[in-house]
């Protein structure tokens, strides 16, 4: 058999193309080969001139104007075939030589040669050589004329063409002029001509006669086919249709057919160009009856020898060929599917592989890729059953050739390139929603058992044929497609096989199909410098703001609707700034896999990657980190990455494995490679859009003093030193620094005119800019955990991320200098730094609770006065002098004393002191007079230590915030509050007295500082405010206000100024007058009070309010036992003057003196008390007396004094 | 029985959803990666055929060597595809058939993504039964 045979295949002249004298480059031979296989067609008209008419011409029908020849040039010529005789048009009938003559100088040699190598060639009616780029003295050595060799002189490629073109015209013509001849002879002599089903052996006379009468029949038929070579259709049909009639009668069956098809080569020649119906009617016809005769022709007895299927089939294929179009399809598969029937009965394999390349062929021009796949895998099968590189390679390109059909080709052969960013796009645009149809879609034609098959046949036959990166590449589509299905043992033999190919392969090289791992994009590493980009808005001041969504709201109604559709998100990466890139790879394999490198692949070209080498053991995956350098503005693609492993260079792209992981999600594919590696099931991460942008400035900060946590007890003052540096290499020009983040409140500073003054800061320049923290307070919800975890010592710390945050803005010039191309709205985006201000917050002191407790110590007059507490005049030394922790003086009247109790813990493992100081305001004191130099009274107590696990008591003495004054300003909306408390009907007057009220304790509350000291340098402020408040709810006006009264006793001995003092609410440092008296009454009173003598005294009352009083005072004397004994029948005190009802009438915010006299009996202690009743109380009085029917009288009582009597009984 | 019998049916995507060597002849690798080879070569004929028709079974569209290729086509355009060496077309057609419900059947729920895979093992044991029974 034949391959490529068609019905023309009749009407060709069979040229051997031999390659002659030395050897000629592969490039120049192919060119030579090709210039001459342009030349298939040489028309009648061309060759007349060449043409000889020697002798009347056997062709009488010769269409000079229309006809050709067709010539058919057989590259390295071919053997003779035994059914030469049979087919005219199978005898090599011409050989063309070719010659490269800069390697074969010697041209006598080259003749020689060729005479040689035609000689294997007897039927070949022509000779010729063409020689090549002759040299100068081969050029002038052709005047020898040397017989067949023409020399080709060097010229331009046309010529040369137009050269080749004669010659072969000129061949042609002798061609012509041969088969003249021939046919001039046959006609006249007649020849014998036999085919090999003729029997040889026996030559019966039955047979001669036989053969005889055959024999015309034949000479017609051969001279047919001679008319057909000459391009003579009409003669050669006039031949034939005798030599049919001819071979019917003497019953030559299988010439009969042979002389039937060459009637049908001529009928198509004759009619070229038209395809009509009946035309084809008649060809299919008749083509049937040939393939009837060849089937009858077939005899039983010689099958073994000879067989004529073989023409048969032949016959079938050229008619399937000239059938093979789409309408005729199911016909053209009946002939094709009977052919490969055939194939059984072929005896010669290389006959069957002709056939079998031949239906694949045909079914290929059909349409019918699978049924052409199918058959061209068979032909590989054959390949593959012989023994030889050369079959291996022609196996292996076959196979290559079914890949496409099988969906197992290679990436290199796909048509569409993957560099094209655009191409990247549509499958992560929809953000992973694809319907799951056309998920299904996805995955087409995957016949997984037959690619695996075929890949291994591959793979097996490009290791046979020597063919390392064919084999490189079988394996990887294998081992990577089909892992699932293979074993481990062949999953580790695959792997063997890759590193076997790459050792044969030169080092870098590529391949277009990867292998593993897996590699799937994890995530773009957020990292801050690159998230912090902000555009930059030129016509603010604060050009930051409006960049990112101010309100609270993520959707805005009014934003433009071109945003709305931004799923992918952007992403700004900077001109030499290292980014990175995370992926996930996984190796499902069960063999240790060594990534010697892998880094992006980026075709942007401005773009560094960086590369790493992992090492994956089997079936894990492994998230790493890619990192690289923008190079050069403009976008950036990340179709996926590069990999380097087993020996080979490979470029992964996430799509296709997202594609993978899609089908693995809905089952169509065998497995999904990251989850049986236990990696958990990944959101699809879509590639942002990436662009690059010039150099920006990039702060960097560092806390000075390390970078980790700042441990503050709670309430801990500290400053904190940060230091930015501009790492990039553009300055900073603009810098503001804001606050965000948790717990914004505990930054009490932060240095921005440092910043300012440091700007611009140049590339490499550094600032360090102060920052004042004050720890806040842990939250209840905190304590209550820790505490029911580990009652007793617990220990809070803060939690994560509720620090505060500075948030820098920055931003370099306006506009580059450099970058003068960009248009006047690309404004270089500004940047922002966010700075964590990482500090831990340990639980300090922890307040237990608050009370407030009142006592009353009435003034006491004894001997042991101590002098010294009165020896100075500045009672504001003596205040700074003063170490007692509550300030009593009980020598100058009795006091309603107050204080706050604290009630600390310290649940640390630090000692603590605790520093209790009030801060007083410049204002005035109870009897309106300035403090004296007190400008900023710090009033200090002695410092309270509290070791560690222990708690300690504080106490705050709350008596200098009495009001100086009773009046109504305090009562403003106290009088309408009054009201309400009558009416009790208005809630909001109520609720306002409420926040009237909270205001003042709040006010009381932010005067007193409980500062602690811990260690060296942890000090702090420790927040009573919300504890102390519940304390001081209840009586905060009992502090706040003064009494509308206040009474003291004095001594009025002799008419002297001895006097006991009494302002219960006076401090010590009350005014001038009262301390001088006092200093007079401590010497008197040194001497004390006797028994038995008359002791004259004073009563003094003070008016507090800003209006007149009128009361009736009574003054009352009572013993140890409360008894009075002023009265009464056993009275031991006698008095003169009047101590009842006393009528008096204070003018506002002065005092009236009432003088009386006692006399003691009995020495001992007695206590004096004044009390009065005011008559017309005024409103403001009522409030403070908290009574609200204005019928009730108002009774004011002032403190107790107590008077030491001296003497004997 | 058939001698040899595989069974294949291919999703309207050209994805084959279900196999099953159904025949009698003892099982070999090789031979199912044969059959399946033919069947996919046949779908290029089926292709063309099954919009010359309106029947469903298209009766033997394919042969080579002495294995014939039955296809029946459904309204969905999946394919059930039988190669087989007997000439019992009435027991291929019931067969058919029979599987052709049993395939509604597996349409019909709602956890199958028409085009994937049956994965259903009692898909499978009533196709082998039936191939017992018909073929």
């Amino acid at each position: 058999m034949e391959p490529d045979v068609s019905m023309e295949t009749g009407s060709m002249i069979r040229i051997a193309v031999l390659p002659v004298g030395g050897a000629i480059p592969h490039r120049q031979l192919r060119e030579y080969a090709a210039m001459l296989g342009r030349q298939t067609r040489i028309d009648l008209s061309s060759i007349s001139s060449f043409y000889k008419e020697h002798q009347k011409s056997p062709f009488a029908h010769q269409p000079w104007e229309t006809g050709c020849l067709r010539f058919k040039y057989m590259l390295g010529g071919a053997p003779p075939s035994p059914w030469e005789d049979f087919q005219s048009c199978r005898k090599i009938l011409a050989v063309v030589g070719l010659c490269h003559c800069p390697s074969s100088p010697d041209l006598d040699l080259v003749a020689d040669q060729f005479a040689a190598a035609c000689k294997g060639y007897s039927s070949a009616l022509a000779k010729r050589c063409f020689a090549f780029c002759p040299t100068d003295s081969q050029l002038e050595d052709d005047g020898k004329k040397r017989e067949n060799i023409i020399l080709f002189p060097p010229s331009d490629r046309q010529t040369q063409e137009f050269h080749m073109l004669t010659m072969v015209q000129d061949l042609a013509a002798t061609l012509l002029m041969e088969f003249e001849k021939w046919v001039l002879r046959a006609e006249s002599t007649g020849t014998i001509l036999k085919t090999p089903l003729d029997s040889q052996s026996s030559l019966g006379s039955e047979e001669v006669i036989k053969a005889k009468k055959r024999r015309l029949g034949r000479a017609q038929k051969t001279i047919g086919d001679y008319c057909l070579l000459a391009g003579s259709p009409v003669d050669a049909n006039a031949h034939y249709s005798t030599a049919i009639e001819l071979a019917r009668l003497t019953g030559d069956v299988f010439w009969h057919a042979g002389a039937l098809e060459g009637s049908v080569c001529a009928l198509l020649l004759d009619r070229m160009d038209q395809k009509d119906p009946v035309l084809e009617e008649e060809v299919k016809y008749r083509y049937y009856t040939v393939i009837q005769l060849y089937r009858r022709s077939y005899l039983q007895d010689n099958a073994q020898r000879v067989s004529t299927v073989s023409f048969e089939l032949e016959a079938a294929l050229k008619l399937a060929r000239y059938l093979c179009r789409r309408e005729l399809a199911k016909e053209v598969v009946e002939l094709l599917m009977g052919a490969a029937d055939g194939a059984k009965s072929l005896i010669d394999a290389s006959d069957r592989l002709i056939l079998y390349v031949e239906i694949a062929r045909l079914f290929g021009t059909l349409g019918y890729q699978r049924k052409a796949a199918f058959f061209s895998r068979q032909v590989a099968q054959l390949y593959l059953q012989q023994d030889n590189a050369c079959a291996a390679i022609s196996a292996m390109q076959v196979l290559t050739m079914t890949s496409n059909a099988y969906h197992v080709q290679s990436r290199r052969a796909n048509s569409k390139p993957h560099t094209s960013p655009h191409e990247l796009g549509p499958s992560h645009g929809d953000g992973g929603k694809l319907h799951p149809q056309s998920v299904v879609s996805l995955f087409e034609s995957q016949w997984s058992t037959l690619q695996m098959v075929v890949l291994r046949e591959i793979l097996m036959s490009s290791v046979r044929a020597g063919d390392p990166l064919a084999a490189w590449s079988a394996a990887a589509r294998l081992l990577r497609s089909f892992y699932p299905l293979i074993t481990p043992a062949g999953q580790s033999g695959l792997a063997s096989s890759l590193a076997k190919s790459a050792e044969r392969l030169p080092p870098g090289t590529r391949c277009a199909d990867p292998a593993l791992p897996f590699i799937r994009l994890h995530s773009f590493s957020l990292h801050p410098s690159q998230t912090d980009i902000i555009k930059r808005n030129p016509l603010k001041k604060e050009w930051w703001t409006g960049s990112a969504p101010s309100g609270p709201f993520i959707y805005t109604p009014f934003s433009k609707g071109g945003t709305t559709n931004t799923n992918k998100q952007e992403m700004t990466w900077i001109v030499g700034e290292p980014v990175q890139v995370l992926v996930e790879l996984a190796n499902p394999c069960s063999f240790d896999l060594i990534v010697e490198s892998i880094y992006l692949s980026v075709h942007s070209g401005n773009f560094d990657a960086f590369p790493v080498s992992v090492s994956l053991p089997p079936n894990t995956a492994k998230v790493i980190l890619l990192s690289g350098i923008p190079t050069k503005v403009g976008p950036v693609s990340i179709p996926g990455c590069i990999v380097h492993c087993f020996g080979v260079i490979t470029e992964h792209l996430f799509k296709d494995v997202d594609n993978l992981l899609l089908g693995a999600a809905q089952g169509l594919v065998l497995s999904d490679p990251f989850r049986c590696c236990g990696s958990g099931k990944l959101k699809n991460v879509s590639i942002p859009n990436i662009s690059v942008v010039p150099p920006l400035p990039l702060l960097v900060s560092h806390a000075v003093g390390g970078d980790g946590a700042t441990v503050l007890y709670e309430g801990e003052i500290r400053d904190i030193w940060i230091s930015l540096t501009n790492a990039g290499t553009v300055p900073v020009e603009q810098a503001h620094i804001a606050l965000s983040g948790k717990n914004q409140d505990s930054v009490v500073s932060i240095a921005h005119d440092t910043l300012l003054s440091a700007l611009p800061l140049k590339p490499g320049g550094e600032v360090t800019l102060p920052v004042t923290l004050k720890a806040w307070q842990l939250s209840m919800v905190d304590s209550e955990i820790d505490s029911s975890k580990s009652s007793g010592s617990t220990r809070r710390i803060s939690k994560e991320g509720s620090s505060p945050v500075l948030v820098v803005h920055y931003a370099g010039p306006w506009t580059h200098s450099d970058q003068s191309n960009n248009t006047e709205n690309s404004v270089p985006p500004g940047r922002r730094l966010v700075v964590p201000l990482n500090v831990c917050v340990l639980q300090g002191l922890r307040f237990v609770k608050a009370r407030l407790l009142s006592m009353e110590i009435p003034a006491r007059i004894t001997d042991a006065l101590p002098k010294q507490l009165y020896g100075d005049k500045n009672p504001a030394e003596v205040v700074s002098r003063d170490d007692s922790m509550v300030k009593i003086d009980p020598y100058r009247g009795s006091w309603e004393l107050r204080l706050l109790e604290l009630e600390l813990s310290n649940p640390t493992d630090v000692v603590f002191e605790v520093n209790v100081s009030v801060q007083l305001d410049n204002r005035k004191n109870e009897h309106g007079m300035p403090i004296l130099n007190h400008e900023n009274a710090d009033f200090g107590y002695p410092k309270t230590r509290i070791d560690r696990d222990y708690s300690a008591r504080v106490l705050i003495p709350l008596e200098h915030f009495k009001l100086p004054i009773l009046d109504g300003s305090f009562f403003a909306k106290d009088s309408r509050a009054s009201d309400a408390f009558c009416s009790k009907v208005s809630n909001m007057a109520e609720r306002s007295a409420k926040a009237e009220l909270n205001a003042s304790i709040n006010n009381l509350i932010s005067k007193i500082k409980v500062r602690w000291h811990s260690g060296r340098n942890s000090s702090g402020e420790l927040n009573i405010k919300d504890a102390t408040q519940p304390a001081l709810q209840a009586s905060v006006m009992d502090i706040l206000l003064p009494d509308p009264l206040t009474f003291g006793f004095r001594l009025a001995k002799n008419g002297a100024t001895a006097q006991i003092n009494g302002f219960p609410e006076e401090s010590i440092i009350s005014g001038d007058p009262p301390s001088q008296c006092v200093n007079g009454s401590a010497v008197k009173c040194k001497g004390s009070i006797s028994a038995h003598e008359m002791t004259h005294m004073e009563v003094l009352v003070r008016n507090n309010t800003k209006e007149m009083i009128q009361m009736s005072l009574c003054v009352a004397c009572r013993d140890v036992a409360g008894e009075n004994c002023t009265e009464g029948n056993n009275a031991t005190v006698l008095w003169a003057g009047v101590l009842n009802d006393i009528r008096l009438e204070v003018p506002p915010l002065e005092e009236v003196e009432h003088a009386f006299s006692l006399y003691f009996l009995v020495p001992g202690e007695y206590t004096l008390q004044a009390a009065s009743v005011i008559n017309d109380a005024t409103d403001v009085l009522r409030a403070r007396a908290r009574t609200d029917s204005p019928d009730e009288p108002i009774f004011c009582r002032g403190s107790p004094f107590h008077v030491h009597v001296v003497g004997t009984a | 029985m058939a001698n040899t019998a595989c069974f294949i049916i291919v999703s309207r995507n050209d994805i084959p959803i279900y196999e099953a060597e159904v025949g009698s002849a003892p099982k070999k690798e090789e031979a199912a990666h044969k059959h399946q080879f033919i069947l996919h070569a046949a779908l290029d004929i089926v292709q063309d055929l099954a919009w010359t028709t309106s029947a469903m079974f298209l009766k033997a569209v394919d042969r080579f060597n002495d294995l014939v290729v039955s296809v029946y086509v459904t309204a969905g355009h999946t394919r059930l595809m039988l190669l087989h060496d007997s000439r019992n077309e009435d027991g291929i057609k019931s067969f058919f058939q029979e599987v052709h419900e049993l395939y509604v059947k597996i349409l019909l729920n709602p956890l199958y993504l028409p085009g994937s895979r049956i994965t259903s093992s009692h898909f499978d044991t009533k196709v082998r039964a039936l191939a017992r029974k018909y073929l």
